[in-house]
């Protein structure tokens, strides 16, 4: 295990993190780390109904308390900002604006009615009690059929029917198709809401300074830029005026990708005030309020040839978009889920058609692979097909499945597939796998009453995707910037958009700056998450990109100043620059260490000097390369899942768990395989038993860490991982491996718990989360709920 | 009307350094920590005793510190990880054996297991029944909550620490 010194070599290394030390110690600046003088604390009064007209709101009480410095209603924060608007062209999408706090109708439970600020959380949390809202109920939507239903309540006048969108696509001859089949094999699967749940939850710090006017906004976001940027129009700060950074972030899984109202409210309130306040999210607010993922409903219509072969797919998705759209449109999770959904399989022909529909519950936000249940549902329908057919689940993927030899090819959804590999990583991992022996182990565990089970699945992953990719999905491709510099004193700071929480960028990026510059690990730093500092991206740290993206711009970025100062160096060293290296931050001359100059030098010059130095040569040592994805790409991979399932509890046990997958080049092997242990254990605990549970009236019934169960060590498999590492003749042919563990995990464990249920006569999962009383529901051991 | 700040005198150590301080009685351990004495390694993921982000030493034993009130650990000893670090902000073996194996990736959940797993080798150290197998481990951290790493990582460390007794001072 090489350490941080390293000077060459790193990229591929298993490198100590560069975060470690700060997080280890406890040293981190999480956003509610923040003090600041003279700081007061926000608590936002939360509605408690699921829909309602307010029809009043009492707050002389919570004013008159002593310590409590603002209390903002719906009414007085609406004054002073503006409504919160996501729409965007898009042809038939309904996106309603709403306000920062409610002072009209309120539509989940836990929709902000009131925002107070106070000397101390305590203070602002006893204030709270003392506001009386009064609510004239109105009948809730609780979900996409009731949403539908002729004389369902309307959310939103400007929302028809609860529609937020509808769309369908077709690509190929579908018709064509189901006319040659063989067999037409249906499938359905209920999905239900989950949710990101970081260790850290949402909040901010936001300080308007009365003097020069500014606002900064210190706030535990993956989008700095974005942020900034909504924020100010809704908050009527000009944009020049208005900074936000970002320190150590919790986690974010998808979550802290959107701007939220609370961002609205408080910055507004911190302008109001002239000073700085602060708001931390708890984890009871979190699971409330903070929106969930996940909720969707997919019917799927396959045509098959008697072999197995697929022809056509038809799929409809019902998405439960929640009350208020957030960032980025829904239309977006449904182009992805629709675009991706045909996978690495060879399809000749698909129609695929969607509708968003408008509930009281909180938002439906991005969760690590928004787009996983087109994975989920045709991972299962190839098991299912393999079933009608007569096959096993691994010949119908064989048979299915476009091979590097078949590339470069395009996917019905007009997308371009090459070096794709996740043919490879199956049989990779089929390879690893003594199928007899699972079936004869099934066999035995059987004839003493146990029941097991084993499933396969195999997918590809837009990480980053491709141009190609992203306008099938709707959504922008942008490239990557990536601000660089040598120091006077020839150590290297790189100024990124990425905002990282956990991915370890610091880490990888300084890797990939180490060795195109030839200096230690220690000799550069990173600078993210101040939109003062870094260049401008939409993105921020999310969608798998970095990996790639800003990979490649850290990489073009220093081999730009490379050039410039082994240029300066051969003048100086009177070499040519193809005989020059940098060593530890030495220019030597290859075979001659006495010839060679420090970069510290060559920069010191550069900085203090620039007209001394050689005629000719470029002096800049700033440097800010954008860099395109070459065409982009995907990653991909194969998974395999063992489960014990006890009859009589109920429960699911993951006994084993196999991944083969290829990430392209591994920057840092280690981040990899964090990534994808987290990824899995994160799809398995949303399977197995997370939910983000609504009553019929709308109540939320996971409120707590006891109800909204979190996967714990125990709970969670041992995951063996392979690495394909197959390389493109890209410069950077490193792809993300963030979200694909949450995506594939998911797919694979059900086709394991389906083939144990086949096993004993019973019928397959139709609706998630498999918690031990649906598993009993499944074995026959009890009755349907 | 009473706004809760009745406030009491107590007397406790933390990370070595006794404190005579008024405080009010409401308030919990883990904001007496962070915003009393700037401590803030000390993280607080749920404020409902879950998911041990909170984890500090009592009196020798893993704690959680949203809880508890400050006013109940009156007299007694607490460590937090600011606590654990040499004098020259040498890592901990503990720290140094969860960096070895890429423990963590957010860092949110990690003082919380550091210091559970501080409090494992602790134990194992004084002879005490202490957990062997990476099963064994697992159960032991169930009381710590990590959304990003999926466990292994940790546990690959927490093994390390033990077998390695985890050096000699605590
Ligand atoms: S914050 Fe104390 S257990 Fe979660
Ligand atoms: S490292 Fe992020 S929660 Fe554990």
């Amino acid at each position: 295990m090489a350490g941080g010194s390293a000077i060459s070599g790193l990229v591929g290394a298993r490198v100590h993190r560069k975060e470690d030390r700060t997080i280890l110690t406890g040293a981190g600046r999480y956003v509610d780390d923040v003090q600041e003088r003279g700081m007061l604390h926000c608590h936002f009064l939360r509605s408690t109904v699921a829909h309602a007209r307010i029809t009043g709101i009492d707050v002389e009480a919570a004013r008159g308390l002593e310590g409590v410095v603002r209390v903002f209603t719906g009414a007085d924060m609406s004054a002073i900002t503006e409504d919160l608007n996501f729409a965007q062209p898009i042809p038939g999408l309904h996106s309603p604006a709403y306000p920062a706090i409610a002072h009209d109708v309120v539509r989940y439970v836990g929709e902000p009615v009131a925002l107070i600020v106070a000397e101390s959380r305590y203070l602002a949390e006893d204030a709270a009690a003392l506001i009386e809202v009064e609510y004239d109920l109105l009948d809730p939507v609780v979900s996409t059929t009731a949403g539908l239903a002729d004389g369902a309540p309307q959310l939103f006048e400007d929302v028809p029917g609860n529609v937020v969108h509808a769309d369908e696509q077709l690509f190929g001859d579908i018709e064509a198709a189901f006319a040659q089949a063989d067999h037409v094999v249906t499938d359905s699967l209920d999905q239900h809401r989950w949710a990101c749940n970081p260790m850290e939850t949402r909040g901010g710090v936001a300080t308007y300074d009365r003097g020069s006017g500014q606002l900064t906004y210190e706030a535990s976001t993956q989008t700095t830029h974005t942020l900034r940027f909504l924020l100010a129009g809704w908050i009527r700060q000009p944009i020049h005026q208005l900074r936000v950074t970002a320190n150590n972030i919790g986690g974010g899984f998808g979550l802290k990708f959107s701007i939220y109202r609370e961002d609205v409210a408080l910055c507004a309130a911190a302008k109001a005030i002239g000073g700085t306040v602060k708001w931390i999210e708890d984890r009871n607010e979190h699971l409330v309020a903070a929106g969930a993922a996940r909720e969707e409903q997919l019917t799927l219509e396959a045509a098959v040839k008697a072999d197995g072969t697929l022809l056509g797919l038809r799929v409809t998705m019902l998405l439960d978009a929640g009350a208020y759209p957030i960032n980025p449109p829904a239309t977006v999770y449904a182009g992805l889920v629709r675009t991706t959904l045909p996978g690495p399989y060879k399809l000749p022909a698909y129609q695929f058609s969607h509708k968003i529909v408008a509930t009281n519950k909180a938002s439906y936000i991005s969760l690590r692979g928004p787009w996983a249940v087109e994975t989920l549902v045709r991972e299962r329908l190839m098991d299912k097909i393999a079933s009608t057919c007569g096959i096993s689940p691994v010949e119908v993927r064989r048979r299915n499945l476009i091979t590097l030899d078949d590339q470069p090819t395009k996917m019905v959804t007009n997308v371009t597939l090459e070096c794709v590999t996740a043919a490879e990583t199956f049989e990779k991992m089929i390879g690893m796998v003594d199928l007899d022996e699972v079936r004869r182990e099934q066999e035995a565990a059987r004839a003493e009453g146990r029941l097991l089970g084993f499933g396969v699945g195999t997918f590809i992953e837009p990480a980053p995707g491709t141009q190609e990719f992203w306008a099938a999905v709707g959504f922008p491709f942008g490239a990557e910037p990536l601000r660089i510099r040598i120091e006077i004193d020839g150590k290297v700071t790189a100024f990124t958009p990425q905002t990282p929480h956990g991915q370890s960028h610091e880490t990888t990026l300084s890797q990939l700056i180490g060795d195109e510059l030839g200096v230690g690990m220690d000799d550069i730093r990173i600078v993210y998450g101040d939109t003062d500092a870094t260049p401008f991206s939409m993105l921020g740290t999310g969608g798998s990109r970095a990996a790639t993206m800003a990979s490649g711009a850290a990489v073009y970025g220093a081999r730009e100043l490379r050039t410039r100062v082994l240029d300066i160096a051969s003048h100086l060293l009177e070499a040519s620059v193809d005989d020059l290296e940098i060593v530890d931050g030495i220019v030597s001359v290859k075979g001659a260490p006495g010839a060679s100059v420090p970069l510290g030098q060559i920069a010191m010059g550069c900085w203090l000097a620039p007209d001394q130095m050689p005629e000719g040569t470029n002096t800049e040592l700033e440097y800010v390369a954008s860099y395109d994805g070459e065409g982009g790409g995907f990653s991909q991979a194969s998974h395999a899942c063992w489960v014990e399932i006890d009859q009589e509890t109920g429960k699911v046990e993951v006994t084993r768990f196999l991944v083969v997958e290829d990430c392209g080049r591994m920057i840092n092997p280690a981040v990899v395989e964090g990534q994808v242990v987290g990824g899995v254990a994160m799809g398995l605990g949303g399977m197995l038993l997370e939910h983000s549970a609504y009553d019929a009236e709308g109540q939320f019934l996971s409120a707590t860490f006891m109800d909204y169960l979190m996967p714990s060590a125990p709970e969670v498999p041992e995951v063996e991982i392979e690495h394909l590492e197959f390389e493109s003749d890209k410069v950077i042919s490193s792809r993300g491996v963030g979200e694909g563990g949450t995506v594939l995990a998911p797919a694979a464990l059900l086709n394991a718990i389906d083939d144990a249920l086949a096993q004993v006569g019973r019928g397959r999962v139709m609706a998630t989360p498999v918690t031990p009383t649906r598993m009993l529901e499944l074995l026959g051991v009890i009755e349907k709920a | 009307m009473n706004n809760g700040n009745t406030t009491r005198e107590i007397t406790l150590t933390v990370n070595g350094r006794k404190r005579t301080v008024t405080i009010e009685v409401r308030r919990t351990l883990a904001d007496f920590l962070r915003e009393d004495l700037g401590l803030t390694a000390t993280h607080l993921g749920c404020e409902h005793g879950v998911c041990g982000a909170c984890t500090v030493i009592v009196d020798g034993a893993t704690e959680r510190s949203c809880t508890q009130l400050a006013v109940q650990a009156d007299g007694r000893e607490v460590t937090t990880v600011e606590g654990l670090n040499g004098p020259n902000g040498e890592l901990h073996p503990v720290q140094e054996a969860l960096r070895d194996h890429h423990s963590f990736q957010c860092g949110f959940c990690t003082p919380g297991f550091v210091m559970a797993i501080h409090g494992m080798v602790e134990e194992k150290k004084a002879g005490r029944p202490s957990p062997c197998s990476r099963a064994e481990i697992r159960e032991e951290l169930s009381g710590n909550i990590c959304r990003c790493t999926g466990y292994q990582s940790i546990i690959d460390g927490a093994e390390a620490a033990l077998a390695a007794g985890a050096g000699k001072e605590s």
